[in-house]
């Protein structure tokens, strides 16, 4: 029972974007994330208005902010009806194409530099999470593959490292479900505290967004925590997650191969196929619209308004994480599950603190 | 069972990158001039 509720709205990204839905018929659901994003960014705008007309010391709230709560309360209150669901689904396209658009305002170099950083802290951070996650989820007794499909999706890209884990492993539907709500929860919940933490650790953006990419989980809840602490963090925050998601493909690809030498699995026939299945191809499209910002493809006006594109992308996004959220029902997921994918985001966020601020002292981040 | 078509073949991560590079070169060759923030 509870997992079917789950499955609506953990899983309901995706199964919706896959089930034949007309053109026609997202546009409703495009429509409501434009509407909500973009009162994010009219309350922001209202705000600073507000207290410059009347000399008042107001915070200043990102609209990332405002997008999400106004989204939560709906989605948590009168519910995101049917005839919206489809196209806000679609929040996970706009943001592939926000980070393929936000390579404009990466140069080449600054990409290796960073990217480079990121992948040597990321290798250290998929060995020490996927061997803690592995040995925490015996430890609860939870069953082998919702181990996997936990230890996955909290080392590298939440749920989309989930979905396609559970086709390569023949994991259980109902496992998935509750992978997927337990770093769905997680993320919703990491998504205020990183930010709070950040500041009170005084990060600086690179290091902050750095660690953000490295510990958030889902890719929209990584990219709105980064956004949260400022514009540069958000940015270096896509980047790490970027490098993230590059190593999904290879992380499933081993557990396919486990999985069938114990016979409970397919055997993977044609490991280079599987490997270019599995590849987030946003991550190419990023590589290439920085590769043509570094080489004067685009002149200045044209990359600001390359990246402003992408800003516009991110806004229908982030209007989608507070949509598809229904805490209530996250939370009727097992508890053993969450508890153990909230000890492991803990220690896997401590791991890539400590890792951040070594990073720091090295490499002057 | 009917085949899908070669457009639904395409996975919704190459059409968010294809969205995205037509955006860019609209931009690139004056067609979108400014894009306001």
């Amino acid at each position: 029972m509870a997992s079917s509720a789950i499955r609506t709205t953990a899983a309901g990204a995706a199964a919706e974007v896959k089930a034949p839905v007309s053109a026609a018929g997202l546009i409703p659901g495009i429509a409501l994330l434009a509407v909500v994003g973009y009162a994010g960014k009219f309350i922001e705008h209202f705000i600073a208005a507000y207290g410059k007309a009347h000399h008042l010391v107001l915070p200043n709230i990102e609209y990332v902010l405002w997008a999400i709560l106004i989204g939560l309360a709906i989605s948590n209150t009168v519910g995101v009806p049917a005839i919206f669901r489809s196209g806000v689904a679609t929040y996970e396209f706009w943001l592939k194409a926000g980070i393929v658009l936000l390579g404009a305002r990466f140069l080449l170099g600054d990409v290796r530099r960073l990217g480079g950083v990121s992948l040597v802290l990321i290798a250290i951070e998929l060995a020490l999470a996927l061997t803690f996650m592995t040995y925490l989820g015996r430890g609860f007794k939870l069953k082998p593959k919702l181990v996997t499909l936990l230890a996955v999706g909290s080392s590298i890209c939440g749920v989309s490292a989930i979905i396609a884990a559970q086709g390569a492993i023949d994991a259980d539907e109902e496992d998935s479900s509750y992978a997927i709500a337990a770093i769905l929860l997680l993320g919703a919940i990491s998504l205020f505290l990183f930010p709070l933490i950040g500041h009170a650790l005084h990060l600086s953006d690179q290091a902050y967004g750095l660690w953000t990419g490295l510990a958030v989980d889902n890719t929209a809840e990584a990219t709105a925590a980064g956004a949260l602490y400022s514009d540069a963090a958000g940015k270096v925050a896509v980047l790490a997650k970027t490098c993230r998601n590059a190593t999904i493909g290879f992380v499933v690809l081993g557990y396919a191969i486990y999985w069938a030498s114990k016979g409970q699995a397919a055997e993977v026939e044609n490991k280079g196929a599987f490997l270019w299945r599995k590849f987030p191809k946003f991550v190419l499209g990023f590589l290439v619209i920085s590769l043509l910002a570094t080489v004067g493809f685009f002149s200045k006006t044209q990359l600001a308004a390359v990246g402003n594109l992408s800003r516009w992308a991110f806004l229908l996004t982030f209007a989608g994480v507070g949509l598809r959220t229904n805490l209530r029902e996250l939370s009727k997921q097992g508890a053993r599950p969450f508890l153990v994918g909230a000890v492991g985001e803990i220690v896997i966020a401590l791991i890539t603190l400590g890792l951040v601020f070594g990073a720091d002292h090295f490499y002057h981040l | 069972m009917s085949q899908a078509s070669p457009l639904h073949r395409i996975s919704l991560d190459t059409w968010a990158v294809l969205l995205a590079l037509a955006a860019a070169l609209l931009v690139r060759f004056g067609v979108l001039k400014t894009v306001p923030w």
